[in-house]
Order: structure tokens, then sequence, then C-alpha cells
């Protein structure tokens, strides 16, 4: 039985919950995008740079998120790692208005792709191109392109556009996500 | 509270604690459940109890496996389980100086120091702040300033103390929340005002006149917190000692307002406030003395037992301001709590009167076997004190004491005992033998090194002197047979005094020392060869140098000296002069007996005072080729207190010359002084050769300038001088504020007092614990003697004190007390004159109408010896 059968198996025994590890340069938005989805009385009213990692939770259509919200600046990205192997969903977030940091947001994705807590597991990754309100954005596709998503054939993957101040595009996303993880459980 | 286990349980391991046997690599392995989802927040409760239980321990956690554990357990704050959650705060600040990356949480705590959970935002404030190192500080400095006025007392507390802890770390940054803790220090609840006056006193205490106001502020305002006051109460006798503000203060009267407080708390703090400040006369101390008296009777014993403690420390320096309470002293000493009934007896032992101390002694050793070691010592120390005021009592009391020497007891309480009868031998002659069998009796079985060696060199010094010596060499050499190195070592040295001194004896001295060169240890080895070998000599002067009377140079010193000495080796021997003697001569002389419990274990071999001058003043180049430096005075003042300048004067003496060092401070704040120098003019045939000016002297930050001068050559009797000195220097104004100095200046001058130069300052102190022996090695070559009359001195104690103060030398052999009701006096003194001569000075006094006194003084040098005789006449 392999990692993932196990993990499915077990997933399906214990009520549904979902650990997620919400990775993405700094100031990108991934504690804005875990806000959005938290329930209303929950969200903070502002948000600071993320010093570390916090702990948030949401549920969705029946499960139960658990998300590592990780800080994305560059000395603290090393400190992913010691999550990864706690981690059945990755949520990766672009600032899609920066144009001049893809390349760190490549480089950083082909770094966690590669690392063996996460390269031999079917493990679905989310992409947000966050922040397609600002006037210059890339569009998903070409952000999909400079990532190059389509090189990823041994795990699931989706990316869209998302404004995470709005909260747009936030729900087509962890519909894809919830789909993926039970398509896991059968 | 910290429980105490009992010897016993601990060692047979009844198995009262499950945390007993733990194994660290076990605990870690256990600590991988952390990572399982989901999180079972018994086990991991348990788990972390067990580490943190570990590291309590003293448990050594490497790096990797205490940031492993720590990462897996940062995972538990996805589990809301309280308990849990407080417990990863626990783990955190136990953890935060051995793992790395720590800061992971940083996001995680000020989540929960923000949140809604009240119970999780003081924990986790302070585990913040103890993960938060200065770089990082300015991330959660808003969070900071907002906790600290939160309306929840808990978490504004947590913010005040752990600010207070980061003070130390990052001053600046916590200076900038002084607004905010100014708002906490006006909250009601008591424990945020207390910490809030905490944080804002610690942010000002360099600052006096911000610390006076901020009390002011507080006094008028009044407060709400007794903590708070108890605090002010002891910041303001802080500031009254320090300012040595006198009773008419404004902070005494607040001190004493509080005897009045509705708060016991607050009253006692401030009568205790009140009792212990230096000079308190009889009628400041009256109202103090009532409250503690009042509390003696209170229902609570804790009130009891500090009211007594108190008085008990009272009873020390004024008995008689104590003797108000004798009354209530008496109902305590049946008091069912043992601690309270011997601090009650004590301090009566203090106060009663003479026909008490049986009855007393009576009672106390009824209990002394149920009470805890601490207050055995407490006992012990007013016996030395009762022993002090009542001679006669000599007797009970060395009694008591060998039955205290035979009981069970630590080191401290021994030691207590022991320093008690040394100084009942010292002070009563009478005494001194019975007193030296207890001590016998005492080291045939004593587990204290320490105190062993201490007994074996008082044996070697006294015993030889007593009637019959020949009764303490079996307790010695049992020590010999016995004993450790370090007291076999001991025991050898005081061997060899018997046998520089008593003739008949010497033989089997000789026998018993000559067994112990085959000893295992070298340092018994060398001692017992080398004093065999002077022994065999049969010289008088040599038994006095090498065995009687040691050295008297400075060890530090000695050993500097050699260092030196092998970096630039030379073809002339090595000079034992140029080695600075030791001031402060390791305490013979115990004139007072001071509280036990305070008498220092041997000092550490820390560089003296001289050595630092020595240093200091070799770096200035000016000073070079003096020779080494031969004696340095205590500071002389040149100036009036509360001056403008506050100069003082430290005199240096050479082998030929001597450089007086000016410490200067300005205390004008509106004024820069530069070129400062102070001006000297002698009034005999001393000669100024050199002025060092201080380059610049800031407000309130001291400096110093030199002026070397030439002794005169041509008559070595000319030891005393005195000179006329005036500060000059150059001054620019500034700006009071911003210390901003004006662009030019103009010279000043400034009248310092006169500067005296006696005969003192030519001789350094050495004490010889064997006068006698000394006398004799110096040998009557250069003796002279001489007669005189001191018509002014009434008591032959005043004559003594202004012998020994006038010539600087070292009493010995304790003649430096005179004992009562005797009308004649014999005084040893001891001292190396400068250039390094042995000058030994005996001087017999009669009280007759006025003192006579005949001085007689030998040197190895016959100038020395007239100095000395002309200076007294
Ligand atoms: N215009 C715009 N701004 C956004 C969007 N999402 C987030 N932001 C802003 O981007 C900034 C950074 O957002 P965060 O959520 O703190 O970013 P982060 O990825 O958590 O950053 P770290 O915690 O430092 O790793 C904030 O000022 C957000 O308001 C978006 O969709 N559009
Ligand atoms: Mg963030």
């Amino acid at each position: 039985m392999g990692l993932f059968d196990k993990l499915t198996s077990w997933l399906g025994l214990k009520k549904k919950e979902v650990n997620v590890l919400c990775l993405g340069l700094d100031n990108s938005g991934k504690t804005t995008i875990i806000n959005q989805l938290k329930p209303s009385n929950a969200q903070a009213q502002d948000i600071v740079p993320t010093i570390g990692f916090s702990i948030e939770k949401f549920k969705s259509s029946g499960l139960s998120f658990t998300v590592f919200d990780m800080s994305g600046q560059g000395r603290y990205r090393n400190l992913w790692e010691h999550y990864y192997k706690d981690g059945h969903a990755i949520i990766y977030v672009i600032d899609s208005g920066d144009k001049l940091r893809m390349v760190v947001a490549k480089d950083e994705l082909d770094t966690l792709l590669n690392h063996p807590d996460i390269k031999h597991r079917r493990i679905p990754i989310l992409f947000f191109a966050n922040k397609m309100d600002l006037r210059d954005a890339l569009s998903a596709v070409t952000v999909s392109q400079l990532l190059c998503l389509e090189n990823i054939k041994d795990k699931p993957w989706h990316i869209c556009a998302s404004d995470a101040v709005k909260g747009e595009g936030l729900q087509e996303g962890v519909e894809w996500l919830q789909d993926q993880i039970r398509a896991m459980k059968t | 509270m910290i429980k105490k286990f009992d010897k016993k349980d601990e060692e047979s391991g009844s198995g009262s604690n499950p945390f007993q046997h733990l194994e660290k690599s076990a605990v870690l392995q256990e600590a991988r459940i952390f990572n399982e989802t989901p999180i079972n927040p018994r086990k991991c409760l348990h788990i972390l109890t067990k580490i943190i239980y570990l590291l309590n321990q003293g448990e050594h956690f490497g790096t990797t496996e205490a940031t492993e554990a720590f990462f897996a357990m940062t995972r538990l704050f996805q589990s809301n389980d309280q308990t849990l959650r407080r417990m990863c705060y626990l783990t955190i600040k136990e953890m935060a100086n051995i793992s790395e990356d720590v800061i992971i949480v940083t996001s995680s705590l000020t989540k929960d120091m923000t949140g809604k959970e009240d119970v999780y935002r003081g924990p986790a404030i302070r585990a913040l702040c103890r993960i938060t190192d200065t770089t990082m500080l300015q991330a959660i400095e808003r969070y900071m300033k907002q906790a600290i006025v939160d309306k929840v007392p808990s978490v504004s507390s947590s913010a005040l103390v752990s600010s207070l802890h980061m003070v130390k770390m990052s001053f600046d940054v916590v200076k900038r929340w002084v607004n905010e803790a100014q708002e906490a220090a006006s909250s009601d609840n008591i424990m945020v005002q207390y910490h809030a006056l905490g944080l804002l006193y610690h942010l000002r205490k360099n600052d006096r006149l911000a610390v006076t106001k901020m009390l002011n502020k507080f006094t008028k305002s009044g407060l709400k917190s007794p903590f708070a006051y108890c605090m002010m109460i002891r910041i303001a006798s802080k500031l009254l000692e320090e300012t040595e503000g006198g009773h008419d203060s404004p902070l005494f009267d607040f001190i004493e307002s509080c005897l009045r407080n509705k708060h016991e708390m607050v009253v006692y703090e401030a009568a205790s406030a009140i009792v212990h400040m230096p000079k308190c006369t009889a009628r400041e101390l009256a109202p103090a003395v009532s409250v503690l008296q009042l509390f003696c009777s209170s229902p609570k014993a804790a009130l009891r037992y500090a009211a007594v403690r108190t008085l008990n420390k009272v009873a020390m320096k004024h008995p008689s301001a104590v003797t108000a309470c004798n009354l209530d002293l008496e109902n305590l000493i049946t008091d069912s709590n043992r601690s309270i009934a011997t601090l009650a007896i004590t301090t009566l032992l203090k106060t009663g009167s003479e026909s008490s101390v049986d009855r007393l002694m009576k009672q106390i050793s009824s209990f002394v076997s149920e009470i805890s070691d601490e207050f055995k010592v407490v006992v012990v120390q007013a016996i030395s004190a009762l022993c002090q005021k009542y001679p006669r009592k000599h007797g009970v009391m060395m009694n008591f004491l060998s039955n205290m020497l035979r009981d069970d007891g630590g080191f401290e309480y021994k030691r207590a005992i022991v320093d008690c009868i040394i100084s009942i031998i010292e002070d009563n002659l009478e005494t001194k033998e019975t007193g030296l069998a207890h001590l016998c009796e005492f080291i045939e079985d004593c587990e204290h090194t320490v105190l062993a060696t201490k007994i074996l060199h008082l044996l070697g010094k006294e015993g030889p002197r007593t009637p019959t010596p020949s009764k303490y060499i079996r307790f010695i050499f049992n020590r010999v047979v016995l004993e450790s190195e370090a007291v076999r070592a001991a025991a050898i040295s005081a061997l060899a005094k018997f046998g520089a001194q008593n003739d008949d004896l010497l033989p089997s001295v000789l026998v018993l020392m000559q067994r112990c060169m085959m000893d295992s240890d070298d340092e018994v080895r060398d001692r017992a060869t080398f004093y065999v070998n002077v022994l065999l000599q049969k010289q008088k002067a040599l038994n006095a140098g090498y065995i009687l009377n040691g050295l008297s140079v400075s060890v530090p010193g000695l050993e500097r000296s050699l260092h030196q000495y092998t970096l630039e080796p030379s073809e002339k021997g090595f000079d034992m002069k140029t080695v600075p003697l030791a001031t402060a001569p390791i305490t013979e002389q115990k004139t007072e007996i001071t509280p036990v419990a305070t008498s220092k274990l041997p000092e550490k071999l820390s560089p003296s005072r001289q050595v630092i001058y020595q240093e200091q003043l070799a770096a200035i180049p000016e000073f070079q080729g003096l020779g080494p430096l031969f004696k340095s005075s205590e500071p002389v003042q040149l100036t009036e207190a509360e001056t403008e300048y506050v100069v003082r004067c430290i005199k240096h003496t050479f082998a030929n010359h001597m450089i007086f060092q000016f410490d200067c401070t300005n205390t004008l704040n509106d004024q820069l002084l530069q070129r400062v120098m102070v001006q000297m003019e002698p009034s005999e045939a001393y000669e100024v050769l050199h002025y060092v000016p201080a380059a610049s002297l800031y407000y309130s930050q001291p400096g110093s300038c030199y002026c070397l001068v030439r002794l005169p050559e041509d008559d070595p009797t000319a030891v005393s001088c005195t000179f006329s000195c005036t500060m000059k220097y150059l001054v620019r104004d500034c700006d009071p504020n911003t210390g901003e100095p004006d662009d030019d200046g103009y010279d000043d001058e400034y009248v310092l007092e006169d500067l005296e130069v006696t005969v003192a300052d030519h001789i350094q102190k050495v004490l010889k614990p064997n006068f006698g022996a000394a006398w004799e090695e110096v040998g009557d070559e250069f003796e002279k003697e001489e007669t005189f009359a001191l018509a002014t001195v009434r008591t032959l104690e005043e004559a003594v004190n202004n012998i020994i103060s006038f010539l600087g030398m070292q009493p010995c052999e304790r003649s430096d007390k005179v004992p009562e009701s005797k009308n004649s006096h014999v005084l040893f003194l001891a001292g190396v004159f400068r250039g390094g001569h042995d000058v030994l000075v005996r001087s017999r006094l009669a009280l007759a109408d006025g003192v006579t006194m005949q001085v007689t003084v030998r040197s190895s040098d016959e100038n020395v010896v007239d100095v000395i005789l002309a200076s007294v006449g």
C-alpha cells in the first residue's frame, strides 16, 4: 500500500480533516486569502506580514481545513520544509503583479517540488494567480507559462486568477481542491 | 514554593516522582506523536511535561534534537485544548535559547496575544518576549504598546513584566513605551499598577532627577496598590541613602507616613526601611519599632515572624530601642512556630540583662535540636554578641557552644560556632585553653576541610604559647595520619610552629615531620622537607622569618612580578622587595564580632586596588622608571561636599617619588572643563617634577590629573610636608540640555584644601602573626627608645587609636584592643618603610594623669628608626 492509498483510507476514516500548506513569496497575499476563507466572525481586520507561521481553520462543504499559513519572506522560506510532511494539499500563491520576482517564485516552486517529502507524493497543488485586480497583472495563463506548470506531470494541479481583497476567484479554487480530496478518497 | 526533598526520600527513590527515571532519548522519541493528526492533547501534554522536567533537571539538549522537538511542538498549535496550548507557551520559553529558529512561532503567538481568549493572551505575551531579540522587537512593538494598556489586567501585567525583562536587551526601544506604562500606572488593578511602576522605575533609575519626580508625583496622587507602595518605599530609601538625605527630606516624610497606611504590608515595609537606614536616631526609630511591636502580637504568624526578625536585626545596632518590646518578645519565646521563638529569644539575648541570659539559654537549648541550621546560626550570632557584652558569661557560652559543636549540622552552622569560639578565645585569654580543647575535639571528627585547616592554623599560632604545648601535638599529628592532603599540609605547618618555639618538643616534632617527608602528596612532602631543614638550623631568625611569620607580599603581586621576571631575564636575582606588599592584611584583628553570617569565605585572589593603580600609573609615559609602587593611600577629599567641583586625592608612594592622583568631577552641567591640572606648592624641600593634566572634564564624568614629586634625597627624615593645591583649567560654557560647548573658553582656577603628606604615607602595614619572633629577628642593632607624655589624651584606648592612625602601621597580637579597667597596655606595631625596611614599634602605655608612652623602635635601617621617633616627638 503506497503512501497515497494510506492517506486516502485514513482520510475516509477521520472525519474529512485536511491539512493544507499555504506557500508563496512574501506579500503575495497568502494570509489575505486564508482570512477570506474563514467565517466572517473569525476574520482578522488588519493583516500584517507573517513571521514564522500561523495555523488557521475553515470549513467548506463538509471538509475541515487546517491551513499552515507560512511566512514568505526570504529568510523564513527554509522553514517551510519542516511542515511538508503534514500537508495533504498545497496552496501556492503568486502575486501576478510582481513580474520582477516571478523567477523567484518559480525557483521556490521547483525547490518545493523536488523536496524528498513532496517529490513522490500525488499531492494536489492549487495555484492562485493573485492580485488580478492590479492593472498590469499577468493573466493566469501567463503566470502558468512563466512557472512552467505544464511540466508538473505526477501531481494534480490547477491555477485560477484571484483577488483576495474582494474574495473573487477563491471559491473556484477551493472547490477544485475539494474535488481532488474527495477523489483521493475513492 | 519549592518542595525540599528529604535526603532519605531521594536516596530510597520511593517512586513518589513519576518522572524520576526519564531517558531523554526515549522522551524525544515519544515526542514524534506531535506530528500525528488528529492531535491527542492528553498524551501530548504528558510528553511536554516530561520535556520540561528534563530541561529543568539540567539535562543537555543538543541543538539539532532540540530544534526537531521544538518544530514538532509547533504543530500542537492546531489544537484548541487550553491546557495544551499553555504548556506549549511554557515549552517555548524553556527552549527559547536551545532550539534554532524559535521565531517560527512569532505569528502564532501574536495571534494569541491579540485574540479573543483571555487565558491565552498573557502567557502568549510572555512567551513572545522570550523568543524576540532586538532585531525582531520592532515587529511586535505595536502589539506590546497595545497590550500594556489593555483593560484585561493579566494581559497588561504580562506585557509590563515582559517589557521589564526586555529593558536589559533593548533599553531604547522599551523606553518608547513609557507613555503606555504611565497610563497603566494609574490602573485600578493593584498588580498592574505595581508592574507599571516597576517598569517606569527601571527605565529611569539611572536618572536620579527623574526618579525623584516620579516619586513626588505618585506620593502626591496616592496609589491603590500596596505592592506599589512597598516598591516606592524601597526606591525612596535607596534614594535617601544615595543622596545621604537627612530625615528632614520629603522622602523620609513619605516613608514615615506609610507607617499609617491601612495595609499591613506597607506598614511593615516602611518600618523595615526606617530601621535599616544607616544613620537613624532613636527618635526616628521609635515609631517604626512600635508598629513592629504591635505586629508581635498579631494572630498572623507571617507578621509575627517578619516583626521579630526585623527587631532581631535592629537589636544589633540599637539594642536600647528594642528594649521597649521585651515584654512582647517574652510572649513569643514559647511560640509554637520555632522560627519565631528562636528569633525572639536571640533578640532578647541581645537586649536583655545579664541576669536573664541563663534562663534564655536554657529555654533555647530545650528546642535547639528542632530548628533548622539557618536559625541555629542566628542563635550562634546572638551568643557571639552576648560574649562581647558580658565577658563574665564566657564560661556558660563556651559550654553551650561546645555542645552545639557536637550536634549534627551543616557547614555554615559549624563555621559560625568555630568563628564564635575563636573570637571568644581571642577576647578572653582565660578561655583559651578550654576553647582550644573543644576545637581539638571537634577536628577529631570534622568533615569540613576549611574548618579543619582553620583550626589547625589557630592551634599552630596559639598552642606553642600555652603552658602545656605538648598536649596539642597528638591532635595535630592525628590529622597527618587520617586526613586529606589539604588538612595534612595544614597540620605540618602547625607542627612546625611548635618545633620553632618549644625547644623540648623539637626532637619529637622533627621525628614526626620526617615521617611526612615520604607523604604521597607533593604539597605535604614539600612543606615537611622545607620545615625540617629550617628547624635543623636551630636559628631563631630563620624560624621567625620562614615558619612563624609568613610572606608579607601580595600573592597576586608576587605572581605578576615573577611572571615579569621570566619575560625579561636578567643577570640579577629576583628581588623580593620589588613585590607589592599585601594591603589590608587578612584579618587577624577582628576587633568587633561581626555577625557571623557575614564573615566571608577566604577572599579570592583578585588583584588588589594597589595592583590596579600600579598598572594605571605604569601606562602613563611620564611615570616610567619610578620602580614598583610602594603604597597608595585612601582617597583624601580636597573639596567640601556639594561644591561645583569635587576633587579627591590619592597619594601614591614610590621609593624616591610620590605621585598625586586627583580624581575630579565637574558637577556643573553648563560647563566643560579642559586642560585640568592641580598646581601644588610644597612647604618643604619636595620638588614638583611634572604635571599630567586631564584633557577634558565633561559634566558628571570623573577624570584624573596627576602630579609627580621627588622626595628630598639629602634629608631622609623629611617625611612630612604640606602642599597647597589649586585647580587650574579652561572653562567652556555649554548648553545644559545638549551639552554642546561654546567655541571659545576662558581660564579659571579653584582653590582646594591643603594636602598633607605624613609619616604614614611612607609606611606600609604588615601583619606579623608572631610579633615576638619578628622582634627577635630584626634584632636590636638599631634599637632606639624614647618616652613621651601625651597630655591631651585621656584614655589608653584613645592613645592606642591615635598612634595607630598616626604611624599607619599594623597592630599585631590584637594589641589594638585595650582590656577594660587596666591602666597600662603594650601596643605592638609592624610595618615596612619605603625602600623595603622592616620596622617594628613596641609602645608601652601607662595611664596616670594623661598617658605616658615609652616607644621602642627596631628596624633593619637606622634612618627609619630616627624618622619614626622624630615624627612622634
Ligand atoms: N490589490 C490587491 N492586494 C492584495 C491582494 N491580496 C493581498 N493583497 C495585499 O497584499 C499585501 C500582502 O498580503 P499578505 O496576505 O500579508 O501577504 P502574505 O503572502 O501573507 O505575506 P507574508 O506573510 O509576508 O508571506 C496586503 O497589503 C494585502 O492587502 C489582492 O488580491 N489584490
Ligand atoms: Mg502572511
